[in-house]
């Protein structure tokens, strides 16, 4: 089992997981996951203060742990000592907020239209640059009204899942979240779209500990009884299934009331490609697909990699008469959800994401498509190519008479 | 077939695995690769030794084996250089010579020559490497095994700021990404390079570069260069590790990286799937045979049953009874004893796992 220890002594400093850290490939500076994961590691349990300014840097694609021969979970690692490092108080500000993205989804949703509009406007984003350190380099993405319900049951589906739509899916673009439902049904799927909280990716990532936990707790409650009425969860972000799958980061391992719960939400936990792909190797996949004539180039979000399950929409876009893709392999895109947005981040972001910028405009796509809402935004900030959902293209191949 | 149906599943990404694996994919088998690490390429040299050639001599596939993994190397842009007929010395990370009998181009190309003026040239502020001690040692060495090459220490200095310490991985990885990193490094080498025939770098020409790229390299610096192995991660092992993995996922072998395996499924004395302990839930591969070949005491998915392997590779029992007729094990695996059994009996037995892979096809449907 990964998660449920960190496996300390099993390092052995063959440095295997320093050759693969997307950050440490670019900056200089920077000491990379085996001394900020395992080596401060053993001090930080001596209790000896080792807080340094360098975890904040960690992007948590955890690559270091894919590589890792030995399972060391070296990014959970760095993930506490990101927690209990002490910021300045404007990135403190400016984290508290990244970190709830879905309190800002609430908010900016009361009004889409006028946040839009302001966060659109020069002096805002200059405003930002300014008193939050948010780079304005960055637009970002529009809200729009929260309407993602969940549809009626009709009584040919065979099979109930519930769906985690996640603050992106939910704030920023529910028409994907109903290509999913529609995926689903066409399928012989019903879903049930949950009523959760915020996956607890972002609060992690920017170090907001008790907040990670209290979502987590909070979409626990709202998912055990689904879970055990047999219901399996689909997601169809990458970050939110990671997450759901980690047992929610392993944050609750030492809690009584929800760690067993946490287990079993992970285990049910699968990723929409990876369950159609179920349903393709039971030859239950509905493959009446119009042919296509598209050049698609994939690329594998990390947090899709970390889910350990091959990758199941190369495979299943690659179905599709006449569409042609192409798996990019390219490395992390650099963005890690709200990392790209910070001022002082903007350049290492950038800098890890060219490898893949090149390899973009070097396959030259009609577009590109991965399962990230963040790694889209980075590939259409750093090169000129659209970057959708693949489950976009795959209903498209559908019949268009029933089109989401 | 579905996406999750394989041919053959090959469990471990060391010399062992990417042979087997390379073997049935080049039989036009459908392969899926699952690995945790890059076995011994990360902490070793990724040559074979002379002694470990001699040790298999016995066994008459050996030429055919190590010819594949060469043609293997050589499709994947790495070039081995050498032959089983063959002893060189070459310097170690320890500045004595290892008497090897083959080894990627510019490892080899660190053999002691008479006559041939060598510098040994080190990288301001780099960790691990030490050109003066590595002169000296390696001079005193020749002389015991009557070389008479002579090594004299250079060191440049590169105007970026590496970070303290520099690390073989740091200026590997600005080789990779930075041309204006190549060619600033060019220019401080070619300075250092200046009256010798050949220079002898720590291992730092990049993680990903390709043999012809190192010979444009050698052209542009205009003498020869050969790289010495250093302290973990091994640069030049893990340059073969990426090129053979990416050349493996080229020709269609699927990969499964960083999870390692939860169980060999095993019914009615056939190997149906392989469980990957994926996070969340297990992901079931399944196949028509497999190939374990995983370390030994660290990563045995066969656990404590396993008592070693028949004539035909195939895992049995501590009764004697044969495990699975369609799984075979490779690398450290079939040897009784925990260890390094060196590279060649990996290779060969790899390349024996794979054959055997391709030749128990459509044995039972699966």
């Amino acid at each position: 089992m990964r998660l449920d220890d960190l496996a300390l002594d099993n390092c052995l400093k063959c440095s295997l997981c320093n050759t693969v850290c997307p950050v440490l490939a670019v900056h200089t500076q920077y000491p990379g996951p085996k001394r900020l994961g395992p080596e401060l590691e053993r001090m930080r349990r001596e209790g000896i203060s080792t807080d340094t300014e360098w975890v904040e840097y960690c992007l948590g694609c955890h690559r270091c742990d894919l590589a890792c021969p030995h399972q060391v979970h070296v990014s959970e690692m760095i993930a506490r000592a990101k927690a209990e490092h002490r910021k300045p108080l404007i990135r403190g500000l400016r984290d508290w907020w990244f970190a709830r993205p879905g309190l800002l989804g609430r908010l900016t949703t009361i009004l889409p239209a006028l946040s839009n509009f302001a966060l659109s406007m020069k002096p805002a984003r200059f405003f930002m640059s300014k008193l939050m350190q948010i780079t304005p380099q960055r637009r970002f993405p529009s809200y729009t009204w929260p309407n993602l319900r969940s549809p009626t049951i009709t009584c040919k589906e065979t099979q109930r899942v519930v769906f985690f739509p996640g603050c992106f899916i939910r704030y920023n673009r529910p028409a994907l979240g109903r290509v999913v439902i529609d995926l689903l049904e066409r399928n012989g799927v019903a879903v049930e779209v949950a009523s959760t909280e915020c996956c607890g990716v972002p609060a992690m990532a920017n170090g907001a500990a008790a907040e990670a936990r209290a979502v987590a707790r909070a979409n626990i409650k709202t998912l055990a009884k689904q879970v055990d009425s047999g219901m399996r969860i689909v997601t169809a972000c990458s970050s939110c299934g990671h997450m759901l799958k980690t047992g929610f980061g392993g944050l609750l391992e030492d809690d009584r009331e929800f760690a067993g719960a946490a287990q079993k939400i992970a285990s049910q936990t699968f990723d929409l490609a990876e369950l159609l792909m179920e349903q393709a190797d039971a030859g239950k996949l509905n493959i009446n697909f119009r042919p296509a004539n598209l050049r698609l180039a994939y690329h594998a979000p990390c947090h899709q990699r970390s889910q350990g399950i091959g990758r199941p929409w190369y495979h299943l876009l690659r179905m599709i008469p006449g569409v042609a893709v192409e798996d990019l392999d390219a490395g992390c895109c650099g963005m890690s959800g709200t990392y790209g947005f910070k001022q002082e981040k903007y350049a290492v972001s950038m800098e890890i994401g060219k490898e893949l910028f090149t390899s973009i405009s070097a396959t030259l796509p009609q577009m590109v498509v991965t399962e990230c809402a963040t790694c889209q935004l980075q590939i259409e900030h750093g090169t000129a190519f659209k970057a959708i959902h693949p489950a976009e293209i795959l209903l498209q191949a559908y019949d268009e008479r029933r089109s989401g | 077939m579905g996406i999750n149906r394989y041919d053959v599943v090959v469990v471990g990404a060391g010399f062992s695995g990417l042979v087997a694996a390379g073997v049935a994919a080049h039989r036009k088998l459908k392969v899926a690769l699952v690995a945790t690490g890059a076995g011994s390429f990360v902490t070793g040299p990724a040559w074979l030794k002379a002694q470990e050639i001699q040790q298999a001599s016995a066994a008459p596939d050996l030429g055919e084996a190590i010819a594949y993994f060469c043609e293997l190397a050589s499709l994947a842009g790495c070039l081995y250089a050498g032959d089983i007929s063959v002893t060189r010395f070459l310097p170690s990370i320890l500045g004595d010579f290892h008497s090897v009998a083959l080894a990627p181009l510019t490892l080899w190309n660190a053999e002691p020559r008479k006559g041939i003026s060598t510098a040994i040239v080190g990288v301001r502020g780099l960790s691990s490497f030490d050109e003066n001690f590595m002169a000296e040692r390696l001079t005193e060495q020749a002389r015991l095994i009557t070389s008479g090459c002579t090594y004299t220490a250079r060191q440049i200095s590169l105007s970026r700021d590496m970070g303290v310490p520099v690390t073989t991985l740091r200026v590997a990885q600005c080789f990779d990404r930075d041309s204006a990193f190549r060619e600033e490094l060019l220019n401080a080498l070619r300075a250092a390079a200046s009256g010798f025939e050949r220079i002898l770098l720590p291992g730092i020409l990049g993680l990903e570069t390709s043999a012809e790229q190192i010979a444009v390299f050698e052209r542009e610096l205009g003498c020869q260069v050969g790289e010495i192995p250093t302290l973990p991660p091994s640069i030049p092992g893990l340059r073969v590790y990426h090129h053979l993995e990416s050349y493996l996922h080229r020709i269609g072998v699927e990969l499964y990286r960083g999870f390692p395996v939860n169980k060999v499924e095993i019914q009615n004395g056939l190997c149906t799937g392989i469980q990957v302990d994926s996070t969340g839930h297990p992901l079931n591969l399944h196949c028509r045979s497999a190939v374990l070949a995983t370390g030994r005491r660290t990563a045995n998915p066969l656990g404590g049953e396993y008592a070693g392997c028949d004539q035909q590779m195939r895992p049995l029992t501590s009764t004697g009874s044969v495990m699975a007729r369609n799984l075979f094990v490779a690398g450290p695996l079939p040897h009784s004893s925990a260890g390094d059994h060196g590279n060649v009996m990996y290779i060969l037995t790899g390349y024996r796992a794979g054959s055997l892979t391709a030749s128990t096809r459509g044995n039972h449907a699966a």
